[in-house]
């Protein structure tokens, strides 16, 4: 009975914006208070969307907000077996990482306005799941890029903060632009942005103009942090580090992808192509990249990176249902990561470099454990949960024929493991390299626990979540995928990722192990580290505010300020009060503005009682 | 025997007019008593202007229970379009009169009556439907509006006022001009000239003198501070004293599109032919160029005059997109973010004015992380400006989107250009609220904070300012509150176009649709 279950899917969305406004206009000062309530409704929202998943029943429901002409704008809800699994997925983690919060912001004097900024997200990034239509769609998608901006700044009075969330915002917004033109072309070409009514006009549509893919693209590339917009990403780790799991790991960067399997029926083949090519280059780039990063957040952030190519390639290879299956796992583990990562830093008293810490295996054991546990699922261990997915997708390349695509995932899958292996071998192996973490302990429940739910059960348990665990009917989109995995060795992915664990991982350990203090790449080939950590997409964007835009930008000013403003009405403005003046023998244009002034009174009553009199 | 909401209809245009005399008349009135009276004659309208929206919207009342006599012969009346307008200004003026309230300035009281003068006239142009008498309200706001930017204005205020009032006077003499040319074409005898009226007899006119769309256009536009009249707009907003600037940008411009809607799009075709050409390129030189110059600013209230001026491109366009398309779903954006824009670039005068009181400048090179002692102030500035940048959930998204979404079958590259402003605006916007309120503090203001230690926004700056963002996330989380008022004018207005731009007499065809 869907209209029963629509209020289900009302609880869902406004739960989390009634937290929001209740702690952003009451609990300000009671950070304590807003940290329980943020966190009691993500867990409330948890529950509903698992009763939902149970359900395994589709949900619509629509009301139009407003008309434009003849357009109608609307808002709804499209709850199938993707939106379910997205719901749960999305809930299940953000629960735990608010738990996290709870434990990890204990010491923030701005706790109140986090939270308020989690639950906004929440609220926000829920709309994109369950919305029916593309401008809702959009709606949550910029409120997504509001609420990331807003906590990105959490540490407003930091220069990197404030730069790193204007940054954020406005590349999301390059992306966005293309977006919204891609939705009136949608209107356009449709005569609809209804999500059902568009999949049947492009069905018996014979091809699909590649503008409105692409277009929609774009709005892809910038919440997914894809090349050419994925600049923002490694720069958002300035903010706290649960929201670098939470939005900047786990769900947000993957609602591009989610987004892309809602609407891959208006894809055109061209489109496909592009996304899984520069979905597999990207996944490969920025997998080395993170060998060149010291901040363990940072070296995450590129890790992120390379999974979302790894997620956009599977989009492009036309299977979004491996997609979202590695969306999902990638969610666990790497929400995993980053809180581990998060401990790790709360624990080192906020060391953040890699290079200063080490030895912390046996100084905070559950987060070492849970920590590496994810790891060895981002690195496709065999039955692990990252194993599942990501070697779907590069079975999927390879039956595809499409050998490039393969081999560039091949490399990916070797960077994974070779920076999976240098961060196990910095932080927690051989000695401790700071007074920091020589010093480091273990944190709270609130925050290992989470670790724990996160780690183990379900990064471990991955592939029997996905094969068993969940009930019958969420497991649609996930289920031909499973079918599709060739299990047995000879298989190409899998060949490729034991070479790959054993030559990247294992390689990694020893190779850094050698050097202590420092990078081992840097200190071997300084040149190759230089070429990894330089950010060329960076300079280039540089080049461009500051050669192309600023200068255009003057140019037009100082146009504007010697034609129009000079030339035309200081001419027109010095002449006309020039020859009142003389006509009156007063000069205006030195000022004698109360004359002036009474000149458009008496002007004024003049021309009034002329039009009355008539 | 007036209706009841023709009287509050006429109460809500006249209690700040009456307030404003008798505060004119009583220079020397004390303090306690002028400022109670004074909020009296900004709340009344407040309270009335969105009541009568609703009652406005409620299928049960009929247009005409809104008429009444008003006075020197131009009749009261709403319509589709003012009523939304007529709320905000009031919402607007309720706003920019508890700013004037919490000002220390000299002459208080001619102040304070000065600016309930130019918020009953801006009340006015849009509460009658006389065409000549909407042209009387205008100047009626404009006058204080030149005085009041003269005496209490901030720095550069001479030579701004002297450049609005010029070029104001010219814009409002053209206009003057096209309005009297039409509604002599249009057969209709002064008295009777409603904008209704003159589109009835336009449409049956047998000849309409060349150049009557023209006038009206840039005239009016020049008022509403279309590319290139605009020059006048930076420097005036940004000199006049706040709660001039807030209302002036806010609502009185408005009527400048008012009018070239009701009038110019309706029945002069001003869509079609070389008009049309000339009249789409001067709108997108608002969004890219003005957009452009904003980049390149430097001060905090030069900024968001710019972005005032920017942010007019929008709304020409969907109103251009309205006459050559022939679908009304531009006209209904551009009214919507008539409305909207007018709600949140008051918000962000008001709070800018807030953080100079603090600051000491508008420099944005010496601001900086005024966050810290100020989160209310920053959380509403952020808000207000998130609201101006069009993110949902504020009414100037509706506008916006409405507009690109009716621009869908024009060219591409014309898409491209106008949404545009969806990049560049954030770019301003916000590298503004980051030099204002991000980062550490500056030097200039943690001396200035140590000289004399100033703390978060007042209370009824506070109050005025949620007043204003409150009202643009009502919109923006119920649209339908303005469509609905909206929607069947637009489809009238729509139509007449359509009729006008096939007029015999009128030998252009309507602008090819580029695609």
């Amino acid at each position: 009975m869907p209209s029963d279950l629509s209020s289900l899917v009302h609880w869902i969305l406004f739960l989390p914006l009634g937290a929001a406004a209740i702690s952003a206009l009451f609990l300000r000062r009671e950070g304590g208070l807003a940290a329980w309530l943020s966190t009691g409704t993500a867990f409330a929202i948890a529950g509903l969307s698992l009763l939902l998943l149970g359900k395994g029943v589709d949900v619509t429901w629509h009301i139009e907000l407003a008309k434009f002409g003849g357009v109608s704008l609307g808002f709804g809800y499209l709850i199938d077996a993707n939106a379910r699994l997205m719901l749960f997925v999305v809930s299940f983690v953000a629960a735990w990482i608010h738990l996290f919060s709870v434990g990890y912001m204990k010491e923030d004097s701005a706790r109140g306005r986090f939270f308020a900024g989690l639950s906004i997200f929440m609220f926000s990034i829920l709309g994109i799941v369950v919305a029916d239509n593309l401008l809702m769609t959009f709606i949550f998608w910029e409120l997504v890029g509001f609420s990331s901006y807003m906590l990105i700044a959490h540490y407003f009075d930091k220069d990197y903060a404030a730069a790193a969330s204007k940054k954020a915002f406005i590349v999301n917004r390059v992306g966005d632009l293309g977006f919204i033109l891609g939705i009136a072309m949608c209107l356009s070409l449709y005569g609809t942005l209804d999500f059902v009514a568009l999949k049947d006009h492009a069905a018996a549509a014979k091809t699909l103009p590649i503008a409105i893919g692409a277009l929609l693209m774009c709005g892809f590339l910038g919440k997914s942090a894809q090349f050419p917009l994925h600049v923002w990403l490694t720069d958002a780790m300035a903010g706290p580090t649960p929201v670098s799991a939470l939005i900047h790991a786990a769900t947000m960067v993957a609602a591009g992808v989610y987004f892309m399997a809602r609407v891959s029926f208006l894809l055109a083949p061209e489109v496909l192509q592009f996304i899984a090519i520069s979905g597999a280059g990207m996944a490969a780039l920025a997998g080395l990249c993170a060998l060149a990063q010291t901040d363990i957040k940072k070296s995450l952030a590129y890790s992120t990176l390379a999974h979302l190519g790894i997620m956009g390639c599977a989009i492009g290879l036309g299977r979004p249902d491996l997609a979202l299956m590695h969306m999902a796992m990638h969610a666990f583990f790497k929400a995993t990561l980053f809180l581990g990562a998060g401990s790790v830093i709360h624990g080192c008293h906020h060391e953040q470099d890699m290079l200063k810490m080490g030895g912390l295996l046996k100084k905070m054991p559950l987060t070492a454990v849970t920590f590496i546990a994810a790891t060895l699922s981002n690195c496709a261990v065999p039955f692990l949960a990252g194993w599942y997915s990501k070697d779907a997708i590069i079975e999927a390349a390879y039956h595809g024929g499409h050998f490039a695509i393969f081999a560039f995932l091949a490399l990916a899958a070797l960077a994974t493991c070779l920076y999976s292996g240098r961060m196990i071998r910095l932080v927690f192996l051989g000695e401790a390299n700071s007074e920091e973490a020589s010093h480091a302990h273990e944190s709270p429940w609130t925050m290992t626990l989470p670790l724990v739910v996160l780690g183990l059960v379900y990064s471990v348990a991955g592939g029997f979540l996905a094969s068993t665990l969940l009930p019958a009917g969420s497991l649609q989109p996930i289920k031909p995928a499973l079918d599709a995995i060739v299990f047995h060795l000879a298989a190409p992915s899998t060949i490729v990722g034991l070479i790959s664990l054993v030559v990247g991982f294992f390689g990694a350990l020893k190779f850094y192990g050698s050097v202590r203090g420092a990078d081992a790449l840097q200190v071997v080939s300084p040149r190759t580290y230089h070429l990894l950590e330089h950010r060329w997409m960076d300079g280039v964007y540089r080049w461009v505010v500051d050669s192309v835009q600023r200068r255009l930008a003057e140019f037009v000013a100082f146009l504007d300020l010697l034609i129009i403003n000079g030339v035309a009405v200081r001419w027109i403005g010095g002449g006309v009060p020039a020859v009142l003046g003389y006509l009156t023998g007063r000069s205006f244009h030195r000022g004698q503005m109360r004359a002036y002034a009474l000149w458009i009174v008496v002007g004024t009553l003049f021309l009034a009682w002329f039009l009355i009199a008539r | 025997m007036d209706t009841f909401p023709a009287t509050l209809l006429a109460l809500a245009i006249t209690a700040p007019i009456f307030v404003g005399l008798i505060l004119l008349a009583g220079r020397d009135l004390p303090r306690s008593f002028s400022s109670g009276f004074a909020f009296g004659g900004f709340a009344i309208p407040a309270v009335l202007g969105p009541w009568l929206l609703v009652l406005w919207s409620d299928p049960n009342t009929a247009p005409q229970q809104f008429q009444s006599e008003g006075f020197w012969g131009f009749g009261f009346a709403l319509n589709g379009l003012s009523a939304p307008l007529l709320a905000m200004t009031s919402l607007v003026g309720l706003a920019a009169g508890i700013k004037a309230l919490t000002q220390e300035v000299e002459g208080r009281n001619t102040y304070l009556g000065l600016i309930l003068f130019m918020l009953g006239g801006t009340l006015g142009v849009f509460g009658t439907n006389h065409l000549v008498g909407v042209y009387f309200f205008h100047e009626f706001a404009l006058i204080p509006t030149f005085i009041l930017t003269l005496f209490w204005g901030g720095e550069g205020r001479r030579p701004a006022a002297m450049q609005m009032a010029i070029t104001l006077t010219a814009g409002a003499m053209a206009s003057l001009a096209g309005i009297l040319i039409a509604i002599d074409a249009s057969g209709v005898e002064y008295g009777a000239a409603t904008f209704e009226s003159v589109a009835l007899g336009l449409q049956n006119a047998k000849h309409i003198p060349a150049a009557t769309g023209a006038l009206v256009l840039f005239g009016l536009g020049t008022l509403a501070s279309l590319f290139p009249f605009h020059s006048w707009a930076p420097p005036g907003y940004s000199s006049a004293p706040t709660p001039v600037s807030m209302i002036h940008a806010g609502a009185l411009k408005k009527f400048g599109l008012y009018g070239i809607i009701l009038l110019g799009l309706s029945s002069l075709d001003i869509t079609g032919g070389t008009l049309g050409t000339w009249f789409l390129w001067f709108a997108l030189a608002n969004v890219v160029l003005v957009g452009l110059i904003c980049l390149t600013q430097r001060d905090l209230k030069q900024l968001l005059s710019w972005s005032s001026v920017a942010h007019m491109g929008p709304i020409f366009l969907g109103i251009w997109v309205c006459g050559v398309s022939g679908k009304a779903d531009g006209l209904d954006a551009a009214a919507f973010l008539m409305v909207a824009h007018g709600l949140s670039c008051a918000a962000l005068f008001l709070l800018a004015n807030a953080v100079r009181a603090r600051a000491g400048t508008y420099r944005l090179d010496e601001l900086g992380g005024l966050a810290a002692r100020t989160p209310i102030l920053a959380a509403l500035f952020i808000a207000a400006t998130m609201a101006s940048i069009g993110l949902p959930g504020f009414g100037n998204f509706w506008g916006e989107v409405g507009v690109f979404l009716a621009l869908r079958d024009q060219s591409l590259w014309l898409q491209a250009l106008v949404a545009s402003t969806v990049v560049i605006s954030a770019v301003y916007s916000l590298r503004a609220v980051a030099s204002t309120f991000f980062g550490p503090a500056s030097e200039a203001l943690e001396k200035r904070f140590a000289a004399a230690p100033f703390g978060d926004l007042g209370g009824a700056e506070r109050f005025a300012a949620c007043v204003l963002l409150g009202a643009s996330m009502t919109i923006g989380f119920v649209p339908s509150l303005i469509t609905k008022s909206v929607n069947p004018v637009a489809a009238d207005i729509t139509t007449t176009s359509q009729h006008n731009a096939k007029a015999p007499t009128q030998a252009a065809p309507a602008a090819p649709a580029q695609r």
